[in-house]
C-alpha cells in the first residue's frame, strides 16, 4: 500500500509562445507605455509602491548566533524570522551550520571539473517510498511520516517529535535548508500590498474571496548549481556606414548602407549558486497552463546562508519533494549557461550598431557542483475555474528577501471595456487632427 | 500634414487599445516575468575574446531596415544552432 514506486518522470516540454518566460524578463518597474499618459485610476495603481524586497547581499540576512545544543528534548522549532533553532522545552537556541563553510561550497569555482554531486542530490532510487515509519524512541509506538509533504511528525502517544534526518533515497532529504526569514504577518502584508496595486481589473470572485491569511509556508526543492564553462558563439554583425534620404515631400524615405562582418566570440566563465527547480511540475513554466513562472520569478535566494539539513526547521511548514535527478536537469542547466554566455558577450559586440544575428553557439561544461536545497516560499493560491481544469494563480513571497510576485486573474470584460474606451478616445483625437488639418 | 500621415493616424485608436490591453494584462498576470538569472546570478567571466578576428565579408547598399534581420543580440534565451563538442 505504501509502495509508491513510479516510473522516471518525463522531462517537461520547453515553454514557448508569446509572453512565456523564454523572453528575457523586463527590468523591474519598467512599463511599455509611460504611466503618466494613462487615465488616473490606472496610473494610481501602476505607480503605487511595490512590496519592498531585501537585497540578499544586505547585512540583515547575515546574522549568526552560535549556541550549542544542550538539551535532550525533541520539541524543536525554528524561531520565526531567524535561522535559529529553539528548544521549546528548555528554551535553548542554536544556529545550524552553514553548508557554505561546512562543505566548502564557495571555494574552487575556477578549478571545478567533472560532476560533483552532494549526497542529498544523488539519484532517486526507483523503489523509494514516500511513507516512512519510525519507532518512537520515547514510547515505542509506530509513527508514519509522509515525506511527500512533511518531514516531521509528532508521536500521537507521548508527543515526541520525530524528524526525517537521515538521507533516504527518495529525494525528500536535501543537503541543506534555508530557513524562513519573512514571518507570516509580513508575508500577508506584502501579498495585500501586491494585490492592492491590482484591484481595478481583477476578477470579482478573486477580490471577494481574497484572504491572504490563508498563505502557507512551503519548502520547495531546488538544485543549487555551481559551474565552470566556456562558450563560443558565431554569427553576422552589421555596422552602419551611411544614412541618407531619397525623394522629397510625401515620398521621402530613409536608406542605410552597412558593412557586414563575420563575428565570433569566446568566453570562459563560472557561475555561483544558480538555482534550478528540481521538481518536474514546478520546472514547467508554460504560462498558458500554469503560473509556476511566478515562483520562478522570486528567485534568487541568499543560498550562501543555507544551513545543514535538520528536519526541525520544517516543523510547521509543508514541503515538496524533489523528483528530478542531476542528469534530467542538465539540459536546463546548459540552456541557462548558454543564455548567461550570450549575456556576457553582448557588451563586446556593441560596435555593431545595426545588431548581431548569432547563428551558431557551442558550450563546453568543464565542471559542475550540485547541491540539493529546500528553499522557503510563502504561497497564496486562487483557483480560477475554466477550460481544462482552469488556472491556479499563485502569489509568492520569497521567504528570505520578501520579493513578491503574483498572478492576479483578470476580469476580461472590464479590461476590454477600458482598452476600447481609451482606444475610442485616441481615435477621436486622431480624427479631430485629420479634420482640422485637411 | 500629408494624406499618408493622416491615414496613419487612424491606426492610433486600435493600436492604443491593443497596447493598453496587453500592458495591463501583463501587469496583472505577470506572464512575462521569470528569474532573470542572466543578471541576478553571480557570474565571473574572463575577458571575452574573438574581437580581433572580426572580418568584413560583405556590404549592403540602400536597405530600408534599421537593424540586421534576425537580430538576437539581446534575446539571450533564443537558442540558435548548437554545435556539439565532445570534450566535456
Amino acid at each position: 500500500m505504501s509502495n509508491n514506486s513510479k516510473l522516471p518522470p518525463v522531462p517537461p516540454a520547453a515553454p514557448t509562445g508569446p509572453g512565456s518566460p523564454r523572453d528575457v524578463p523586463p527590468a523591474p518597474g519598467s512599463f511599455p507605455i509611460d504611466p503618466a499618459t494613462l487615465p488616473e485610476p490606472i496610473r494610481d495603481e501602476l505607480l503605487a509602491p511595490d512590496p519592498v524586497a531585501i537585497d540578499t547581499a544586505s547585512e540583515e540576512l547575515k546574522d549568526g548566533l552560535n549556541h550549542c545544543p544542550k538539551c535532550g528534548a525533541t520539541d524543536i522549532r525554528q524561531r520565526p524570522g531567524t535561522d535559529l533553532l529553539i528548544c521549546r522545552f528548555c528554551r535553548h537556541e542554536w544556529h545550524g551550520q552553514r553548508v557554505e563553510e561546512e562543505f566548502g561550497l564557495g571555494e574552487g569555482l575556477d578549478k571545478l571539473s567533472g560532476t560533483i554531486i552532494a549526497s542529498g542530490a544523488r539519484d532517486i532510487a526507483a523503489d523509494a517510498v514516500n511513507l516512512m515509519s519510525f519507532k518512537c524512541s520515547g514510547c515505542g509506538a509506530e509513527v508514519t511520516i509522509n515525506t511527500e509533504n512533511a518531514m516531521t511528525a509528532r508521536c500521537h502517544w507521548c508527543r515526541h517529535v520525530l524528524g526525517v534526518n537521515e538521507q533516504i533515497a527518495n529525494g525528500a532529504v536535501p543537503d541543506a535548508v534555508l530557513p524562513f526569514h519573512i514571518k507570516k504577518d509580513d508575508a500577508v502584508a506584502r501579498i495585500r500590498q501586491f494585490v492592492d496595486k491590482r484591484r481595478l481589473f481583477a476578477l470579482k470572485e478573486f477580490k471577494e474571496q481574497f484572504t491572504p491569511e490563508n498563505v502557507s509556508g512551503v519548502y520547495l526543492p531546488y538544485m543549487i548549481v555551481d559551474g565552470r564553462a566556456s562558450a563560443d558563439v558565431a554569427g553576422r554583425g552589421e555596422i552602419k556606414t551611411r544614412e541618407y534620404t531619397r525623394g522629397s515631400g510625401n515620398d521621402k524615405k530613409t536608406y542605410y548602407d552597412a558593412d557586414i562582418y563575420q563575428v565570433q566570440r569566446h568566453v570562459d566563465f563560472t557561475v555561483d549558486d544558480l538555482p534550478l527547480e528540481s521538481s518536474a511540475a514546478r520546472g514547467n513554466l508554460d504560462t498558458r497552463t500554469n503560473t509556476n513562472n511566478i515562483i520562478n520569478t522570486i528567485l534568487p535566494f541568499d543560498t550562501k546562508n543555507a544551513v545543514k539539513w535538520n528536519a526541525s526547521y520544517l516543523s510547521g511548514f509543508n514541503s515538496e519533494k524533489r523528483d528530478q535527478n542531476v542528469e534530467e536537469l542538465r539540459p536546463e542547466l546548459e540552456d541557462q549557461l548558454l543564455s548567461v554566455a550570450r549575456c556576457q558577450v553582448e557588451s563586446s559586440v556593441s560596435r555593431f550598431d545595426r545588431g548581431v544575428r548569432w547563428e551558431q553557439e557551442s558550450l563546453d561544461v568543464h565542471g559542475t557542483r550540485w547541491v540539493s536545497m529546500y528553499l522557503p516560499v510563502w504561497l497564496y493560491s486562487y483557483h480560477q475555474p475554466g477550460k481544462n481544469g482552469g488556472m491556479l494563480h499563485y502569489i509568492a513571497v520569497n521567504g528570505r528577501t520578501g520579493e513578491t510576485m503574483g498572478s492576479i486573474p483578470v476580469q476580461q470584460w472590464k479590461l476590454l471595456t477600458a482598452a476600447i474606451t481609451v482606444g475610442t478616445f485616441l481615435e477621436a483625437i486622431a480624427i479631430w487632427i485629420i479634420g482640422s488639418t485637411s | 500634414m500629408s494624406d499618408d500621415g493622416g491615414l496613419w493616424l487612424l491606426a492610433l485608436g486600435p493600436a492604443g487599445a491593443t497596447g493598453l490591453y496587453w500592458m495591463l494584462y501583463r501587469y496583472y498576470r505577470n506572464t512575462d516575468k521569470s528569474h532573470a538569472f542572466e543578471r541576478e546570478t553571480d557570474v565571473q567571466a574572463q575577458a571575452v575574446t574573438g574581437a580581433d578576428s572580426d572580418r568584413k565579408i560583405d556590404e549592403i547598399k540602400g536597405t530600408r531596415e534599421t537593424r540586421i534581420s534576425g537580430d538576437n543580440v539581446h534575446a539571450y534565451r533564443n537558442r540558435v544552432k548548437r554545435i556539439r563538442t565532445d570534450s566535456s
